[in-house]
Order: C-alpha cells, then sequence, then structure tokens
C-alpha cells in the first residue's frame, strides 16, 4: 500500500443488526486506495454492498470495523468535502433550477455572496441548464434533474464526487448524454469520482479503473486498471474497440459467476 | 381564480370537453376530474336538501318545534344579530379558537421536527402525548374549571390541551416522512443540525404540514362548542345552548348553519392559500 493515497479505505467491515439480535454482514473487511483525480468504479451484482462502501466513505453509514481517510482525514460523518449524488431524484421542489444549484453554496462561508452567485451561475451553464435557471424541479425531466444534482454538488466544491447510482432511473438516451457530458464534466474538474452502478456499459466507458465486487457479504472480486488500456478521452464509439469488450467481458464473467453462485446457493 | 373548491389536483381537462362524455367520466373509475359538473353537482345536492327541508317543514308534517323552516330559521339569525349582540359571540369564539390553535401551532411545530430527528425527545414525550391523545376533551372540563375558573383561561387551555397533543403527532409524521434523500443531500453540502431542520426539513414538509394545521383547526372548532356549552357566558356555543333552555329551535339551527359556514371557509380559504403557496408542486 503506498502511502499517498488521496482516500485509504482500511479493513473496513460493515455488518447490520437483525431484530432479532443478530449481526448480518454485508461488507466483509477490505482495503482500496484511490489517488486524487482518479475516476473509480464500483460494479457488482446488485444488493452486493457497494453502496454501502460508498456511503461510508461519505460519512452516511459509520464502518463496523476499520477506518476511512480523506486527504489525511479520518472520515468521521457527512461533510462538503464528500459530495453526493443520488440515484433519486433529491433536487429540492420548493427551489428552482438555479436556488437548487445555489443552495450548494449556502454554507460556505469561505466566499462571498457575489463569487456565489458567479459559481451558481458557472455550474449552471456548464450542465448545459442555462435556459433553464428559473424552471420549477417538478417541470424539468429526470435528466434535467440529475443535472441539477450533479451541478449543486459541484458547486460546494467537495473533495471527493460520490456517485450511487446517478444514472440508474433515466432512460437509454438521456442515460447516454450524461455518461458524456460527466466525461467533459470530469476532464474540466479533474475530481475525484466513486461512481456506483451495476451497467457494465457504463462502467467500462467511464472509469479509470474498475473495482468489481462479490455477492454479499461484499469482497473485492478484481481491480481493473481501465485507463492502462482505453484511452483517456473516449467517446460512445469505444463501445466497439476490442479492448473495450473485452474488459466488459472479464467484469460481465466475475458478476455473472456471482449470480449462478447465488442462484445455486438457493 | 379557479372554481375548483375541492380538487386541488383537479387536472386539466381537454379545450371542449364533450358534454356527453364529461358527465358519463363522473361515473367511470378513476377517470379525469370534472371541475364544472362537480361544482354543479355539489351545489345541485345542497340546494336539494334545502328544498326537502322546506317542503317537510311548511306542509306541517312535521312540528316547527321539531324542524322549523328555512324561513324562520333566516328570521331567528336576523334576530340573533341585531338583538343578541351576536357578532360579538363569533368574535369572541373565533378569538378562542384562533388563541388555542396557535399556541398549539407555535410548540407543536418545533417539537414535532425535534421529535421527528432526536430519539431522546421521542422516548419522553411520546407517552405523555400518547396518554393525553386518548383523553376525551369534555372529560378534562371538571378540572380545567378547578384550576382556572370559568375565565377565558379554562376555555383556551381546553381547546389547546385538544388540539396539542393530535397536531405534534401529525408534525412528527409529516416530519418523518420527508426523504432521506433530502437529509442526506442538505449534510453532504455542509448542513448543520440546525440549518437541515430550517433549511431542508421544515421547507420540505411546509405543503404537508398546512394541511395538518388546517384539519386541526377543525377539531378545535368542535371542542370550543363543548367549552361553550358547559362554562360561558358568550360565544356561538352558550347562545346555542340558551335557545335550546327556552325552546328556541330557530336559533338552534341558526348557530348550527353559523358554525358549519365558519368552518367552510376556513377551510375553504387555508386550501387556496395552499394551491398559492405551493405551486411548485403542480
Amino acid at each position: 500500500m503506498s502511502t499517498s493515497a488521496f482516500i485509504r479505505i482500511n479493513q473496513v467491515a460493515k455488518a447490520f443488526a437483525t431484530p432479532d439480535g443478530g449481526t448480518i454482514p454485508v461488507v466483509d473487511p477490505l482495503s482500496i486506495d484511490i489517488k486524487e483525480g482518479e475516476f473509480v468504479v464500483f460494479v457488482g451484482p446488485s444488493g452486493c454492498g457497494k453502496t454501502t462502501v460508498m456511503r461510508m466513505v461519505g460519512g452516511l453509514e459509520t464502518p463496523s470495523a476499520g477506518d476511512i481517510h480523506l486527504d489525511g482525514k479520518r472520515v468521521e460523518g457527512p461533510s462538503r468535502d464528500k459530495g453526493m449524488v443520488f440515484q433519486s431524484y433529491s433536487s429540492f421542489p420548493w427551489l428552482t433550477v438555479l436556488g437548487n444549484i445555489r443552495f450548494g453554496l449556502r454554507y460556505r462561508n469561505d466566499i462571498s455572496s457575489a463569487e456565489k452567485e458567479r459559481i451558481a451561475r458557472h455550474y449552471l451553464a456548464l450542465v448545459g441548464l442555462g435556459q433553464f435557471a428559473d424552471y420549477t424541479i417538478n417541470r424539468i425531466s429526470g435528466g434535467m434533474r440529475q443535472r441539477v444534482a450533479i451541478a449543486r454538488t459541484l458547486a460546494a466544491n467537495p473533495l471527493v464526487l460520490l456517485m450511487d447510482e446517478p444514472f440508474g432511473a433515466l432512460d437509454a438516451l438521456s442515460r447516454e448524454r450524461l455518461q458524456i457530458q460527466l466525461m467533459e464534466l470530469r476532464r474540466a474538474e479533474r475530481k475525484t469520482v466513486i461512481f456506483v452502478t451495476h451497467d457494465v456499459d457504463e462502467a467500462v466507458l467511464l472509469a479509470d479503473r474498475i473495482v468489481v465486487f462479490s455477492a454479499r457479504p461484499a469482497r473485492i472480486l478484481a481491480d481493473i486498471p481501465v485507463s492502462a488500456t482505453l484511452p483517456e478521452k473516449r467517446s460512445l464509439d469505444i463501445l466497439d474497440i476490442p479492448e473495450f469488450r473485452q474488459i466488459r467481458r472479464e467484469v460481465l464473467a466475475l458478476i455473472r459467476a456471482q449470480e449462478t453462485g447465488l442462484e445455486a446457493a438457493e | 381564480m379557479e372554481v375548483t373548491p375541492r380538487k386541488a389536483e383537479a387536472e386539466q381537462s381537454p379545450a371542449r370537453p364533450d358534454r356527453k362524455s364529461a358527465w358519463r367520466d363522473l361515473f367511470t373509475f378513476r377517470a379525469a376530474a370534472q371541475p364544472r359538473q362537480e361544482l354543479w353537482l355539489g351545489v345541485g345536492a345542497f340546494l336539494l336538501v334545502l328544498v326537502v327541508w322546506s317542503i317537510v317543514a311548511e306542509s306541517g308534517l312535521v312540528q316547527p318545534q321539531i324542524l322549523p323552516s328555512p324561513r324562520a330559521v333566516v328570521a331567528a339569525w336576523l334576530r340573533l344579530f341585531t338583538e343578541a349582540g351576536y357578532l360579538g359571540d363569533i368574535a369572541i369564539s373565533v378569538a378562542r379558537v384562533w388563541a388555542a390553535f396557535l399556541a398549539s401551532a407555535v410548540i407543536a411545530i418545533p417539537l414535532g421536527i425535534l421529535m421527528s430527528g432526536y430519539r431522546f425527545v421521542t422516548a419522553v414525550t411520546e407517552p405523555i402525548i400518547d396518554f393525553v391523545r386518548y383523553l376525551p376533551v369534555p372529560a378534562l372540563v371538571p378540572l380545567t374549571l378547578i384550576w382556572l375558573g370559568i375565565g377565558e383561561g379554562s376555555k383556551v387551555t381546553l381547546l389547546w390541551i385538544g388540539t396539542f397533543f393530535q397536531l405534534i403527532l401529525l408534525i412528527a409524521d409529516d416530519a418523518r416522512r420527508v426523504p432521506k434523500e433530502f437529509i442526506e443531500t442538505g449534510r453532504t453540502l455542509g448542513a448543520s443540525d440546525g440549518a437541515l431542520m430550517k433549511d431542508v426539513l421544515l421547507r420540505a414538509m411546509l405543503p404537508n404540514m398546512v394541511d395538518s394545521l388546517r384539519i386541526t383547526l377543525g377539531w378545535c372548532w368542535t371542542y370550543l362548542i363543548v367549552a361553550e356549552i358547559v362554562a360561558s357566558s358568550s360565544g356561538i356555543g352558550y347562545e346555542l345552548w340558551t335557545a335550546r333552555r327556552y325552546g328556541k329551535t330557530p336559533e338552534v339551527f341558526a348557530g348550527i348553519l353559523t358554525i358549519g359556514i365558519i368552518g367552510l371557509f376556513c377551510d375553504q380559504a387555508i386550501r387556496m392559500l395552499h394551491r398559492r403557496w405551493f405551486r411548485y408542486l403542480q
């Protein structure tokens, strides 16, 4: 393990208590080191505990064992350093599109309100919602809502962006558009990202590195350095190149083996 | 202003709906709303009751002591206003209801939010609240009289007890129903507990909370009449009870209708404000 890790997940485990006094292990002790600026995708069978690992990084769940450090500081609960984008729509309906993005800056005391306004409008434009600044949330589509959520989180300027199946509820076309937009955003912002998905194509398309999780309780099955074989700048055309298909096959085989294992166990 | 008295969620009906199909839709399971037809039905049903009442009363089928005619009730109403100072009674009743209601809301809203957020507050308050909640308000009348006499204090206290312990649970439930994602989003954007409750929780629960307040205001009216009948020398309930004592049935009817009309008016006013304040929900 290197000592220069930006995020260090160290022997972290999680077990939930059951009503009858027992515990169910959800995550077996595991360690992951993430470099600054790295785009890491967690994939695995649904319900495997990959989201739990990410939520522990975000401070929204407490590990049962082990510890997590972000930029040298121990994670002790949620904070502005760990920005989160959820699968379900988390934009506030009582605020407009721009109002929601402004909310990301509400608790920053380090900048003036004029600067806040400038930053909010910058991210509004960056996610392509310039014309929709004054729309209420219930009047815009699911894809646009997720763009609002992403812009709001980026405006808060977190050290790491945590994305929990953010495109899972979108139709195929909106999803593609947001994937491309996320890649562009990411090149512009150089943020460290942890992205959870069960869509293998999405994982390979977006990732510098894919961590494949086993079925519950989660263990790490493979840690695949995607950026070693695929170019950094990608488009949807990449879905057809052999290297892409190779990684995709590899990941799918690992996950399928888990799911057949599960079925056999039942 | 749109004329859809009860259906805040009234759907946009197509530009020029075919009359026949609009009426047929009223009998179709979960069909689109027909605001105009529904309004007519509501007015029609109301008039029907009035007409049947008139016929039965005027024809002499029932003694006027039991069922006075609508004309007699209107006359009694006018007498109440001109001879008995009824406006003053209405004012004092409305003042009692609102004093108790506001006192309930001012305490129940912050406490309900705290209950939803902190296990400690729930653990301490819930058993007491559940206990008081099941006490019928009339059962507390003797106690409020012993403690506070027959002044305004005892009446407002009685109404307060009747509404506060119901309202606080409704508020706590409204707060609990705010999606977890809203709270977690607030946290990951750097909100403190206080900021989270003020800027996220309160804002998110506000539309449901206004509904809870509206419902509680209705209960407040119920208890008002109980309080005024038992121990009072003014108010709508007092006049109602006095009229009964002297066998003035038309005045009794006028009193009941007055309460109904004030209740209906308050309810509709709050519904209208709800639609105006929470346009973003549409």
